[in-house]
This record gives structure tokens, C-alpha cells and sequence, in this order.
């Protein structure tokens, strides 16, 4: 999925990367390629890129790399692949039902659910709203158990 | 006088069921309402004219009406948007639109023409716009009937396909063909609505000359564009008709804009264009042989069959020149230069995006270094178990950081806790040894 979308393995390159994606969604999955959930959902965000391109830039980053630890940490993220939300450096949460408004966990169930949430994402962040609703209906948003921070 | 202003202010936030309109294409929940809203307007005046335009065919056919041929009455359907039903030709009458003139002056078509009406907010005057009245339907009727009596002994001839000269009978045919045009009532810029295309004028003395050579294919009646297909491709030709018109004998073209293919513009999307578009027969049982211009043939460019440029290449020539020259400008700046993009200012993070514009264009002039950008930069980050804003969050995280190597150190090098023993006494201690 690599050569479609581009991999991030160095802080400084999420860096530039959030810091320079202006006035559109940026959508980081932080995952492995060699996971399964993760491989499905770049499946999806591979053939929905060139849809959304006009509003949003997808990037995928290796949690496995060294540099990155940082911003594991940073963002919490403990199950893969987790897809993190940004609107000129500004961090997106949706509200899905779930316990974690701050990412999204796991993959869609097809390109269209994903393109609805980028879309639902945008429409809000134009808008002025740091938080938006997720368009999806509870069935089709994936469940997950979130661990206490201290656990 | 307090509890009457409550009950009226109940009333007006009484809340409707969402129902969905057609015409705008949305679900409200307006109720009643929704229909005196503007939009609502806007969106019933364009829905009906879309309506009217497909209904100002089919009252063509009314006046003239022609026979539909068994093969192609499949391709014409029609929508009526007030009764939600496709009425299809598939079974109807010899004549043309048979079913849908029939639909339009039904009962049960006024009924829920009436229904829609009500429902959606039109004009209760202008209903008939959208209906045949009976007194049409009975003359057309009559119309029809003249005609079946009229191609019953000429249908037997056209049903052959004749080769080679049988020139007698379609002389007279052609003949009856052009005199005829001069008498129909074909309307050029009604037919243009409907197909799009500009019908080319019809030189008759052309027809006159270019026919005489023809070996023919007598095709009676309204011929749908896509059945040329079945012609063999040798004969076909694509772009440059008259080139060849006058130099080869081929099976002639058949493009014809025929009266079907005037109303039902779904059948007619084969068409390549101005060039092939042309004259119009409105009488029934005549051909419709027809020549694309009337100009001598262009040797000098050539055509696809001799393998000549196509006329798209000089001009992409010019295009790649001038495509070079432009500079080639980054995606996010290239976004905002778009000419008359106001971007919402309350959107988020739009003073950083203004900022961060003009640094990225300074950078491009050369003239900034990227200063702010640190190693340890964090964007601000909502994180899960937090309490108070995102940029707490963020100071957090960093003196969360900031402890793990202080854990570490302080193991590293244990410092030695001693009781304090001020000066005094460690004065007192050595004058005491």
C-alpha cells in the first residue's frame, strides 16, 4: 500500500507533514503493515485517496519505528491501526459512541463509511467545531475495549 | 394572557413527522410549511420545466404522429413524475408515444396530477400544462387511423432490402421527400432542446445530385440511430462523410433525426456532433437519406482513412508549449490561489493555516528560515483521559516526559542523606580535638 500512500517513520517528518496540510483533513493511521486490520484499512484509505483528495491527505505511520515512540505515547495509542484526525495542525475528535472521541479505532466496513467520517470531519472543522458527530450508524463503527490509563 | 402567548408559541414548535419532497429532493420536517419556502419554490419551478420539456415532445408526436417500429419501442420510456411510473411503449399501438399520450389524458394521471399539486404548492391554472386534453387525443386518434390506411400499401415495398438501382420507385419516394420538406413543421430550435445538437440546413439541390448514384437500402420510417450499426463498417464512415460521398458507392448512412429520435433522447446519444446531425422528414415512408455539407472534398488534411493528423494535435502543440512555461506550484499553495475562494475565517485553525501560508511562501522566496519548528514540537493533542484544554494536555504529556529520566537518574546516583550539622558545631568539633 506504500507506494499509494506515502509512510511516515520519523517525528519530523509527521511533523512537516501536520504542519504543512493546509485547509485540508489530514488522516494519520498508526498501524503495522503487517497486520491484518491494519492491511484492510489500507486497503480502503489506498482506493479512497484519489476520492477525497481534494479535502483531505492520507499518511500512514509505522508505530514499529523508534522515532514515532513519541508520539505513540502522545496520542495514546495502545490498539492498531488507530487513525488520528487533523485540520491545520488542529487534532479532530469525533464522537462515535465509543469511549475514545480522540481516534479512530480499527477499519471501515467499506470506502464509502470512510469517506462519510473525512467528510463529516471537514464539514465540522469549516464550520469552526473541534468535535464532530460521526455520521456512521452504531453498527457499522467498530467496538473495542479501551484500557484505563493506569492499568 | 401569559398561557395564550405559551399556547402560541406551542403551536408554532409543534414538530411534523420528516417526510421526503420530490422536488427538492430532501427530507423535512416542515410539514405544510415547506412548500411556501423559496427553495422549495426554486427547486418546484425547475422540476416542472424539466416536466414540460419532456411533455412538449411528446405533444409533437400528437400533431404528427408516425408509426413506432416493434424493435424500437423498447428504448422509449417515459417517466410521468406526478403518477411515479414508467410507461413504456412497449406494448402500445402502432403509433409512436401511443402509451404516453394515452397516460397523459387518463384519469388517474389528472387525479394524481391534482394530488401533486396540493402537495407540492403548483400553479392550479396552469394544470392542463401537464395533461392532453380529450378533444386532442380523439383528433390524433383520427390522425392515426389516416395514417395506418395511408402506409398499408407502401409498407410491403419497404420492408425489402433492395440493392442495386431500382431507381423508379425511389425517385419518387426521394421526390415526394423533398417536397415534402418544404411543407413540415419541423421547429429547428425545438429539436435542438431535445437533442442537443444543431441541425445543419438541408440543401435540397445537393440531395438532388448526391442521391443519383445510390445504391439503396430503402429503410422506411423512423430509424433509430443505433441500428447503423448493423450496416457494414466499410460502408460507415466516421468524421469526413462528405469526402467520400461523392467518391465511393457505399451503403448510404443512415443518420437520420427522424421524429422518434427527436422526442426520446436517451435513443439518440450516438450522435458524433455538429457534422452528422441534419434535415428532418416529417412524414411517414419516406427515407431519410441525408448529406453532412455541402463543400467539395478536403484532400489537403486527409482523414482517419489515410492516416492524416487529427485536428486536435496542432492545437495540443501550442498547449504543451504554453504548459511548460507555466511554473509548477505546490498542492497546498496551488489551493489557495484559487480565484474567488473565500475560506471561511471561523474555521479551525485558520489563523495557523493564514500563518503558516505566508511562511511556506516565504520559504519559496528564500527569504525565512524555518525557526519555530523544534524537535520537540507536539501538536496540541486532545488526549483520552484529560481534563481541561488541549494545551494542558500537551504541557502534560511533556512533564509526564520529563519524569521518566528524572525516575532514572535519581537511581543512577543515590545521593547520600547526612544529618545537617551546621557550622557552629562542626567549629565546637574541631576546637573540642
Amino acid at each position: 500500500m506504500s507506494y499509494v500512500l506515502t509512510t511516515l517513520t520519523k517525528k519530523k517528518e509527521i511533523d512537516s507533514i501536520i504542519r504543512d496540510t493546509i485547509d485540508k483533513v489530514l488522516v494519520l493511521r498508526f498501524g503495522r503493515a503487517s497486520d491484518a486490520g491494519c492491511l484492510h484499512l489500507d486497503d480502503l484509505l489506498s482506493k479512497s485517496a484519489r476520492e477525497v483528495s481534494k479535502f483531505a491527505t492520507i499518511a500512514l505511520v509505522d508505530i514499529d519505528s523508534e522515532d514515532v515512540q513519541v508520539y505513540i505515547k502522545y496520542f495514546d495509542i495502545s490498539l492498531i491501526p488507530s487513525t488520528i484526525f487533523f485540520f491545520n495542525a488542529h487534532h479532530m475528535k469525533m464522537d462515535s459512541g465509543t469511549a475514545d472521541h480522540t481516534k479512530w479505532i480499527g477499519a471501515f466496513h467499506t470506502k464509502q463509511d470512510f469517506i462519510d467520517v473525512v467528510e463529516a470531519i471537514f464539514r465540522g472543522a469549516m464550520k469552526g467545531k473541534m468535535i464532530v458527530n460521526c455520521p456512521l450508524p452504531q453498527e457499522r463503527i467498530p467496538k473495542y475495549q479501551l484500557l484505563y490509563k493506569d492499568l | 394572557m401569559n398561557a395564550m402567548n405559551e399556547k402560541k408559541i406551542n403551536n408554532n414548535k409543534k414538530k411534523c413527522e420528516f417526510e421526503f419532497c420530490k422536488v427538492c429532493n430532501l427530507n423535512h420536517d416542515k410539514g405544510h410549511r415547506h412548500k411556501y419556502f423559496p427553495n422549495h419554490k426554486k427547486s418546484l419551478s425547475a422540476f416542472l420545466s424539466r416536466f414540460q420539456s419532456k411533455l412538449a415532445d411528446i405533444r409533437f408526436f400528437l400533431k404528427n404522429p408516425s408509426v413506432l417500429r416493434p424493435e424500437h419501442a423498447s428504448r422509449n420510456r417515459f417517466w410521468c413524475v406526478f403518477c411515479d411510473a414508467d410507461i413504456d411503449e412497449i406494448s402500445s399501438s402502432f403509433a409512436c408515444s401511443a402509451n404516453a399520450i394515452n397516460h397523459l389524458a387518463s384519469e388517474d394521471h389528472v387525479k394524481n396530477l391534482k394530488h401533486f399539486l396540493w402537495k407540492y404548492g403548483g400553479e392550479m391554472n396552469h394544470m392542463d400544462a401537464y395533461r392532453i386534453l380529450e378533444a386532442d387525443v380523439a383528433k390524433w386518434e383520427k390522425n392515426c387511423k389516416s395514417l395506418v390506411n395511408e402506409a398499408a400499401p407502401s409498407n410491403d415495398r419497404s420492408n425489402m432490402l433492395q440493392v442495386g438501382p431500382s431507381n423508379d420507385i425511389r425517385n419518387e419516394l426521394k421526390n415526394k421527400n423533398i417536397n415534402d420538406f418544404e411543407n413540415c413543421t419541423f421547429d429547428p430550435i425545438k429539436s435542438n432542446l431535445s437533442n442537443g445538437v444543431m441541425p445543419l440546413h438541408y440543401f435540397t439541390n445537393e440531395y438532388q445530385i448526391s442521391h443519383s448514384g445510390l445504391s439503396a437500402d430503402t429503410n422506411v420510417g423512423p430509424f433509430v440511430h443505433d441500428a447503423i450499426f448493423s450496416i457494414p463498417a466499410d460502408a460507415w464512415i466516421s468524421n469526413d462523410l462528405a469526402v467520400d460521398w461523392n467518391s465511393q458507392q457505399p451503403l448510404p448512412y443512415k443518420n437520420l433525426i427522424s421524429s422518434s429520435d427527436l422526442s426520446y433522447r436517451g435513443v439518440s446519444q450516438g450522435y458524433q456532433g455538429g457534422g452528422m446531425v441534419n434535415g428532418v422528414t416529417s412524414s411517414q415512408g419516406s427515407h431519410n437519406i441525408t448529406q453532412t455539407s455541402a463543400t467539395p472534398p478536403k484532400k489537403a488534411g486527409g482523414n482517419v482513412h489515410t492516416g492524416g493528423p487529427p485536428p486536435w494535435f496542432e492545437a495540443t502543440e501550442e498547449n504543451h508549449l504554453s504548459a511548460e512555461l507555466k511554473p509548477i506550484s505546490s498542492s497546498f499553495i496551488s489551493l489557495s490561489n484559487k480565484p474567488g475562494k473565500k475560506l471561511n475565517p471561523k474555521r479551525v485553525g485558520a489563523a495557523w493555516a493564514e500563518r503558516r501560508k505566508i511562511e511556506l511562501e516565504m520559504e519559496k522566496r528564500g527569504e525565512i528560515v524555518k525557526s519555530d519548528c523544534d524537535d520537540n514540537w507536539l501538536p496540541n493533542f486532545g488526549r483520552v483521559w484529560q481534563s481541561g484544554s488541549r494545551k494542558e494536555s500537551r504541557k502534560e504529556f511533556e512533564k509526564e516526559k520529563q519524569k521518566l529520566p528524572k525516575v532514572e537518574s535519581h537511581s543512577e546516583m543515590p545521593l547520600k542523606i547526612k544529618p545537617y550539622i551546621s557550622k557552629r558545631m562542626r567549629r565546637d568539633a574541631s576546637e573540642s580535638e
